[in-house]
């Protein structure tokens, strides 16, 4: 059998990692754009120039030699016939396969704001190639504008401040990374950045970008009026899901690839699995679902069950967070709210009828990692009859005799 | 019993012992090490503490100070002073009793045998009494008078006792103990729960009771005792397990107090009580050896060599002793009377008799010792080992071990008879020293316990590793006990000392470590250091002298420590005194105590390494004396 | 696979899987020596308290489906296939954490130092006779036993 792949990221490579696993046999292609495999969520440590590319590579070296897999790099699929069971490439040539599982991804989206899709100087944050050419710019540059605080937009201000930029920070809701924090976790953050050099904009929006004669922007217009200068343009406001190439297949899509449980696609033999799925824009999502869609495509059954995809860890400048959860309940949602703080830490549990809705833990997050699968279990807390900054895993201990694994006694 | 039995032992020094003891069906020391091998780091690095109902707390690096807020530095601290503490009284309280039993020798005019060793005493205490009962009486009540002492009232027999140098440093530094008795009382005080927190104050502290523990707890014991039992004169004696005989009735004695003893010791040769061993079958009756009480047996073994057969062995070879079945009672009146020789004596039928409530036995007959009734005691003491005897030698299989020790063990070395023997003059050692075929003297002392590398084995590697070095090794303690056993206290063991020191003792005809006897001559020790010190002109941290306790096992091992330290001596233990998990103790014992005293901590669980340290200390203080 | 398996029932808290654990990753160290009050004194290994339970060893499982290793998005974590054990390699992790959120366990934690790197339990693999906590433990409360993958 011959599994074709595009896709080279989180969730084709768990893919291909697993089929090899379980059937070494079976012949597996992966098609992807780039020609450096990497991992998107390191690349601010490539623009920081705290590693370089091979440095945010997150396989190993000979990965593809040693597990027997021929990679397509530098290949952009742009057709595919779901009939004849091939995909078609940039440079026109047809790729059978027998089945196909497409993990494209995402895209960045630029928003139809005047000068902004025509500035030469404007770029996305979601690959090592919009890093490299960030990375060029920032040789010259001395004024960076970050459009959108959410982590993307964060992760690429602190690399530019670490090349010494000048970096402003423009955004549309009153706090940082604020579909991951409230407004004190937030604060935090926005305070450590400040003290790196970092200046933010909250609240604004911009309306239009003057573009100079050699077609670069130079000045954004804010709503407010403001008028922020810059040499260089980062806009993090947002990905898309990256499946154009299906289009004329047959395969069902709205805004994302359709699937179902199984990560198959309404055509039989094509799956998808990863953030072209528009089920979660994180990393491990992208790898589960990568390592279930290959082992649904070996023939065996196996659901996609673990979706919770609310769940984000946040580290800038050695402060940690977890958010997990709706952090940020509306009043009519009749949570309780319990928070505990101290000097170092603080920590917000939401609750609803015994079952946590949303957690934030900001500092040590050591140990943390059992809030996650109480939340998303919809694990009822209130008969532990404890106070809730105390759970841990130890509430729910439970060991498998035979195994040694734990279990959760619930 | 046996429920813990385990074939496996722990290493010995003493390779026939060890045989012996792994072939044994009793369980002993030597196989509960392996049960006991995982260790918990907390305690080893002293930072538990239980003194309240917040603990135990630990330092942990979640939890680096104690719930009351005591970092790790004064939770060892406390922890070190309270064993100082507990190991002070228990030398005090030899000292009490051998000091009240010389006041009711001398009240009751009975024997004095240590003719020399009163007037010695009487000289520093200057007693001018003509009557030697009288004065021996003043003597005892003066050294009563200071242990009875308030801790705010300085007692009157150091500066007497002291060497002068060493007295005006201890002055300076604040740590001339008050009353013997409430200096214990005042460091367990201290360490209580939310009391003294500042780990230096503890620290001298613990110097403090160390001069107390030293002077009073050591040298005076030694001293009264050799007025009442004799002193030490040097001879050749027979050790271990091989001193026992099946012929006589065997009684074990362990403990510390040898003037218990006295009566009963003297009795037991009477002729009417040799009948009365006749009438069972037996020849008469023999004490054999344990512990540092037998050491002191062995050490006065010249006045007493109808009833004394010999020392059989160390602190963890007591089991062994009994294991043999040849013991028909052990009396005991002080550590080290380890609770493991309960079952043993319960599985051989052994009689035990308690002489000293401290050391009450869960099994044993309590008979504390009332020197009015000495006689009617020492008579149902008889009775009843008599009654043992009967009772178990024809049903008890005997297990002996006759090729182990030796016949030819040096002892009787004291202060007194090694001057003696000298010419009655220090000039003799001295010049060796000065030309360098002695190149110094290490005392290596303190006990033996299993865990270094196993029963004696790094004292006894230590030892070859000194005298290979020509380090002349003098030995107090159950260190004696093991070094004599391996052989080491044998004039042969000269061909194992390097080629000066070999030649010096060939020529005298002794061995190269020279046996004072039981831990309470670490007094005889500073004796033999001060006199020497005074000869020369100098003060005793400039000596070319180091003290090692390689396996120190208990508390009293570090009121001598800490003695010592106040000393102003370099002192090698094998492991540590459970104070590695705080800076400020390492800091103190290995570096700052240069300063206050002199002394010094070394810690090495290597002989040859340690060894090598010693012997580096000792070049410099050569050099420094230009010799 | 090797997998150090747990009997709660024997466990008395005493924590000497704490120091062992602590004195196996400082160099050199022992029971004596380790530094219990350095900043870098990291367990690997936790024993909570529970009033009906008792004592809760917490253990890393080098679970047979680590989601620890499925949340990496560095490479850092893998599971090993010939020993069975999750692996890290400091060198290529970038602290984002994603797997202290992930392991089920709450046995991953960032370090207290500088949070740029995973606490994490490497079964002593470079270690000849195996996990210094199992060998610490007074109580045989874990051992090493092997488990089918
Ligand atoms: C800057 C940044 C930081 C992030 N940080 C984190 C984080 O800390 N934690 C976290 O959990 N998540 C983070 N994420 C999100 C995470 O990176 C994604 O969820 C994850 O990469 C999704 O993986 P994927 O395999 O589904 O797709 P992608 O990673 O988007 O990979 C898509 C792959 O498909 C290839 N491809 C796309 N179209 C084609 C085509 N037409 N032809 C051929 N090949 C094609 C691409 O070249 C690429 O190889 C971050 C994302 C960004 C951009
Ligand atoms: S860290 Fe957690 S998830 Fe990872 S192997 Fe260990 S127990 Fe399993
Ligand atoms: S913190 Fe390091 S080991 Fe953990 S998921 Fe992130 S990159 Fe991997
Ligand atoms: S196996 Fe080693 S690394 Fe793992 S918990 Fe035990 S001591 Fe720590
Ligand atoms: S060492 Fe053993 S008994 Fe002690 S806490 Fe750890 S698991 Fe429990």
């Amino acid at each position: 059998m011959k599994i074709v792949i595009i896709g080279a990221s989180a969730a084709g490579i768990s893919a291909a990692k697993t089929i090899k696993a379980s059937e070494p046999d079976t012949e597996v292609v992966i098609i992807s754009k780039e020609d450096s495999i990497h991992s998107r969520c390191m690349l601010h440590k490539f623009l920081g120039h705290e590693r370089d590319a091979k440095g945010i590579s997150f396989i190993a070296d000979d990965f593809f030699e040693t597990n027997g897999i021929t990679w397509h790099s530098n290949t952009t699929v742009i057709g595919l016939d779901a009939q004849k069971k091939t995909v078609k490439t940039h440079d026109n040539q047809d790729i059978g396969y027998d089945k196909l599982l497409i993990a494209t991804g995402a895209a960045y989206f630029i928003p139809p704001i005047p000068g902004l899709r025509e500035a030469k100087n404007v770029y996305g944050f979601r690959d090592l190639k919009d890093a490299q050419l960030l990375d060029s710019e920032c040789n010259t540059a001395k004024n960076a504008v970050v459009i959108g605080a959410g982590l993307v937009g964060m992760d690429a201000a602190v690399a530019m401040l670490m090349r010494g930029l000048k970096v402003t920070v423009i955004e549309m809701t009153p706090a940082v990374m604020s579909l991951q924090l409230d407004q004190k976790s937030a604060q935090a953050y926005q305070q450590l950045f400040e003290e790196h050099g970092a200046a933010f904009i909250l609240n604004d929006k911009v309306v239009s970008v003057d573009v100079d004669e050699v077609g670069r922007g130079k000045t954004i217009h804010l709503a407010s009026g403001k008028a922020v200068p810059a040499d260089v343009i980062v806009i993090a406001a947002g990905v898309r899901p990256a499946f154009s190439f299906t289009e004329g297949s047959g395969i069902a899509t709205n805004h994302a690839i359709l699937v179902g449980d199984d990560l198959k696609t309404n055509i039989d033999d094509i799956y998808a699995a990863g953030d072209v799925t528009g089920m979660a824009g994180i990393w491990p999502n992208a790898m589960k679902q990568g390592r279930i869609a290959a082992i649904n495509m070996l023939g065996e059954k196996l659901l996609y069950e673990d979706r919770y995809a609310l769940k984000n860890t946040v580290n800038f400048y050695g402060l940690t967070t977890l958010s997990l959860g709706n952090i940020n309940p509306e009043p009519e949602e009749n949570c309780n709210i319990f928070i505990r703080e101290d000097r170092h830490n603080y920590q917000k549990v939401i609750i609803k009828n015994g079952i946590i809705q949303g957690v934030i833990i900001q500092g040590n997050i050591a140990g943390t990692g059992f809030w996650q699968y109480l939340i998303k279990n919809k694990i009822d807390v209130s008969g532990k009859n404890k106070d809730v900054f105390s759970l841990s895993y130890a509430d729910f201990y439970d060991l498998n005799q035979d195994t040694g694994e734990y279990n959760y006694a619930v | 019993m046996n429920s813990n039995f385990s074939c496996k032992t722990c290493a010995s020094a003493d390779q026939k012992l060890e045989t012996f003891i792994s072939n044994l069906s009793v369980d002993t020391s030597h196989h509960r090490m392996e049960g006991q091998s995982v260790k918990c780091g907390f305690g080893l690095q002293g930072i538990c503490c239980r003194l309240c109902s917040n603990g135990p707390c630990r330092i942990t690096p979640d939890g680096p100070k104690g719930v009351c807020g005591a970092t790790a530095d004064t939770i060892v601290a406390r922890n070190f002073l309270r064993a100082v503490s507990a190991g002070s009284g228990c030398y005090i309280h030899i000292v009490e009793n051998t000091a009240l039993m010389l006041k009711k020798t001398a009240a009751s005019k009975g024997v004095l045998k240590g003719k020399v060793a009163l007037a010695k005493l009487a000289d520093i205490f200057e007693v001018a009494e003509a009557d030697e009962h009288v004065r021996a009486e003043k003597i005892a009540d003066m050294v009563l008078a200071d242990l009875y002492k308030p801790d705010y009232v300085k007692m009157e027999l150091v500066e007497k006792m002291a060497y002068k140098p060493r007295f005006d440093r201890w002055k300076e530094l604040g740590i001339l103990p008050g009353g013997a008795k409430s200096e214990v009382f005042a460091g367990v005080v201290k360490t209580s729960t939310n009391l003294n927190s500042d780990p230096v104050d503890m620290y001298l502290n613990c110097l403090k009771l160390g001069i107390s523990t030293g002077l009073y707890g050591l040298t005076l014991t030694n001293l009264l005792n050799d007025v009442m039992l004799g002193e030490p004169s040097i001879r050749l004696a027979p050790v271990g397990l091989r001193v026992i005989d099946t012929d006589y009735i065997n009684i074990m004695i362990t403990g510390h107090q040898h003037s218990i003893f006295a009566y009963l010791q003297d009795r037991l040769i009477q002729d009417d009580v040799i009948e009365k061993a006749k009438a069972v079958g037996a020849k008469g009756f023999k004490l054999v050896g344990c512990t540092c009480v037998g050491q002191d047996l062995q050490l006065r073994g010249e006045h007493y060599k109808e009833v004394f057969n010999g020392h059989a062995g160390n602190n963890f070879t007591s089991e062994a002793i009994l294991a043999t079945g040849a013991i028909d009672a052990v009396l005991s009146e002080f550590n080290c009377t380890l609770p493991g020789i309960e079952p043993i004596c319960d599985e051989l039928k052994i009689k035990q008799i308690c002489l000293d409530d401290v050391s009450k036995k869960a099994n044993a007959e309590m008979k504390p010792f009332v020197f009015e009734e000495k006689e009617t005691q020492s008579n149902e003491i008889i009775d009843a080992v008599i009654e043992s005897y009967q009772a178990r030698r024809a049903v008890v299989t005997l297990n002996m071990a006759a090729d182990h020790g030796n016949d030819d063990t040096l002892t009787g070395v004291s202060e007194g008879s090694l001057k003696s023997f000298l010419g009655g003059t220090w000039k003799p050692l001295i010049d060796l020293i000065v030309k360098g075929e002695i190149k110094g003297i290490a005392g290596v002392v303190g006990c033996s316990s299993l865990t270094a590398g196993g029963h004696d084995v790094l004292t006894v590697n230590l030892v070859k590793e000194l005298i290979a070095k020509d380090i002349l090794v003098l030995s107090a303690g159950c260190s004696s006990g093991g070094l004599e056993n391996v052989g080491l206290m044998s004039p042969s063991a000269a061909s194992l000392a390097g080629p000066k020191l070999r030649a010096v003792c060939e020529s005298l005809g002794i061995p190269p470590v020279l046996n004072f006897g039981p831990c309470l001559a670490i007094g005889r020790l500073e004796l033999v250091a001060t006199e020497l010190a005074e000869a020369i002109g100098v003060d005793l941290p400039q000596l070319p002298l180091v003290l090692s306790a390689p396996q120190w096992l208990e508390e009293q091992a570090l009121a001598d420590g800490a003695f010592g330290l106040a000393l102003g001596l370099p002192l090698h233990l094998g492991l540590p005194p459970f104070v590695t998990g705080s800076p400020v103790a390492v800091q103190v014992f290995t570096q700052d105590m240069l300063n206050l005293t002199g002394g010094q901590l070394i810690i090495d669980d290597n002989a040859k390494s340690a060894a090598e340290t010693l012997d580096a200390i000792i070049e410099k203080k050569r050099k420094e004396l230009n010799i | 696979m090797k997998r150090i398996i747990i009997d709660r029932e024997k466990c008395d808290g005493c924590l000497n899987c704490n120091i062992a654990c602590i004195s196996a990753h400082e160099e050199g160290s022992n029971f004596y020596t380790v530094n219990m009050q350095s900043p870098d004194a990291e367990t690997r290994n936790f024993i909570k308290f529970d009033a009906q339970k008792g004592y809760l060893p917490i253990f890393c499982r080098h679970c047979d489906e680590p989601e620890c290793v499925l949340s990496c998005m560095s490479g850092a974590l893998e599971k090993d296939p010939l020993t069975g054990h999750v692996q890290y390699d400091e060198s290529k992790c970038a602290a984002c954490y994603m797997c202290v959120m992930n392991c089920p366990y709450g046995v991953l934690k960032p370090d207290k130092r500088a949070r740029t790197k995973v606490i994490k339990c490497d079964f002593c693999d470079d270690k000849p006779d195996g996990p210094s906590c199992v060998k610490a433990c007074p109580k045989k409360a874990i051992e090493v036993k092997e488990v089918s993958l």
